[in-house]
């Protein structure tokens, strides 16, 4: 199985790998070889692959996955490994989520997203 | 006749001006590469969002979103010019200015309120001197314009636009068509319009007829909500990119010029130098012998 971590800024990472288990947006879904095909919208948090020999985990910051012929794409703004997660950043941006205004339901929404997109990379980070 | 002694200086002075636009041009051509690879790398990730894309339309979905939809009435517009924070390009901040200039008048005429920011020291001070307000500029961007910034910036717009404190998002940047040709274009970037992010989803969408039985998870509303979006970001981020490789394309071919130019100079020069120089020859020559021969008689 493939995996192919891509940000807009490059190939973050190309490898193959015996699972995966991604963060999609309501929940952890883990994938193994010879997946079904599947489009998924991905959720802040963690990108665990894992091969025989090592395991990698990032962070990833929303996003999409596509699995097809046992190649799983990820699409997604950030891809940060878990080590260099810049923890006090996270604190700072989720304080000020939090004093984000929440008027209307749309800002409720850009809100919400801040916050636990905050949250996530301060877990991961403290790990 | 011209003074040997001066028009030596003067060449002297230009070949130093060769060898700093020299030495510009090989810059030029250096960080015109570093900014193409970056480009390609990110043409990577925009023909995987176009493949996702045209998987979901292949699976049937409708695909509407508020992004997407032309608002009925246009009363605020926001224009965004992307040009150079440094000079000695030719006219690729020229370009940009004037088209956006002409816009502007466009918007004018349409009675509608407008918005203007500018990223690059250029392009603020040709608003300064037409006597055009900016309301927001940045200086940010250089020759490798980083997502993380550029995504701040689609998110405010986001926000702004959602909030409806404008209808219309104009992007005037120079455009990388290829490498021999840049053209300064004006591009609607909200409301989107289509998701169709270039020819690479044509070309998926004509390979997998086979009917794709993707599974959605969790639902395809859902991956819709956050497609729209992405693709603004990652269209706006290419703004960026083809302005930042077509600058350095404008750098590297003006400084190529200028110093063919200093070199057709200094040749001119050196022709007129040396007439002059050999003329003052003759000149002394003429004093002595003169010289000699009231000696003699």
């Amino acid at each position: 199985m493939q995996v192919v971590v891509v940000t807009p800024e490059k190939t973050a990472l190309d490898e193959t790998a015996d699972s995966v288990v991604l963060p999609l947006f309501d929940g952890s879904y883990g994938i193994l070889n010879d997946h079904a095909p599947m489009i998924g919208r991905l959720g802040f948090g963690e990108l665990k692959i894992q091969s025989s020999s090592r395991q990698d985990r990032y962070y990833v910051d929303g996003g999409f996955v596509q699995v097809a012929d046992n190649i799983v794409s990820v699409l997604t703004g950030r891809a940060i490994p878990v080590n260099d997660i810049d923890v006090k950043a996270a604190e700072t941006a989720l304080a000020e989520a939090e004093k984000m205004e929440a008027g209307t339901a749309e800002l409720a929404e850009l809100r919400q997203r801040s916050i636990s997109q905050a949250k996530a990379q301060i877990k991961l980070g403290r790990g | 006749m011209a003074n040997a002694r001066a028009l030596d200086k003067r060449r002297k002075s230009i070949r130093n001006i060769k060898k700093i636009t020299r030495t510009m041009e090989l810059i030029a051509t250096a960080r015109f590469k570093k900014a193409m690879d970056r480009a390609t790398a990110a043409s990577d990730y925009t023909s995987r969002i176009s493949k996702v894309v045209a998987d979901l339309a292949n699976a049937g979905l409708e695909v509407s979103h508020p992004l997407l939809d032309a608002r009925e009435e246009t009363n605020n517009v926001k224009l965004l010019v992307l040009s150079a924070n440094r000079g000695l390009c030719g006219g690729y901040n020229g370009n940009v200015i004037r088209l956006a200039a002409r816009r502007l008048e466009e918007i004018k005429a349409e009675n509608a309120g407008v918005q203007i920011e500018v990223s690059g020291k250029r392009g603020i001070s040709g608003f300064k001197f037409r006597k055009i307000d900016v309301d927001k500029g940045y200086l940010q961007f250089e020759d490798q314009p980083a997502y993380e910034e550029v995504e701040a910036i689609a998110d405010d717009y986001l926000k702004q636009y959602v909030g409806g404190e404008f209808d219309r998002l104009d992007v005037v940047y120079t455009k990388f068509v290829t490498s021999s040709r840049q053209t300064a274009t004006i591009e609607t970037l909200l409301p989107l319009g289509s998701l169709d992010l270039g020819e690479a989803a044509e070309e998926t969408a004509k390979k997998s007829d086979q009917q794709s039985l993707y599974e959605l998870l969790p639902s395809a509303e859902s991956i819709l909500e956050e497609v729209v979006p992405t693709s603004f970001k990652v269209k706006l981020f290419k703004c960026f990119l083809d302005a930042a490789v077509s600058e350095q394309i404008a750098r590297m071919v003006a400084m190529k010029s200028a110093t063919e130019n200093a070199e057709d100079m200094i040749k001119s020069l050196s022709q007129t130098y040396n007439r002059a120089r050999q003329s003052q020859i003759t000149g002394e020559i003429m004093e002595i012998i003169g010289g000699v021969e009231a000696l003699e008689s």
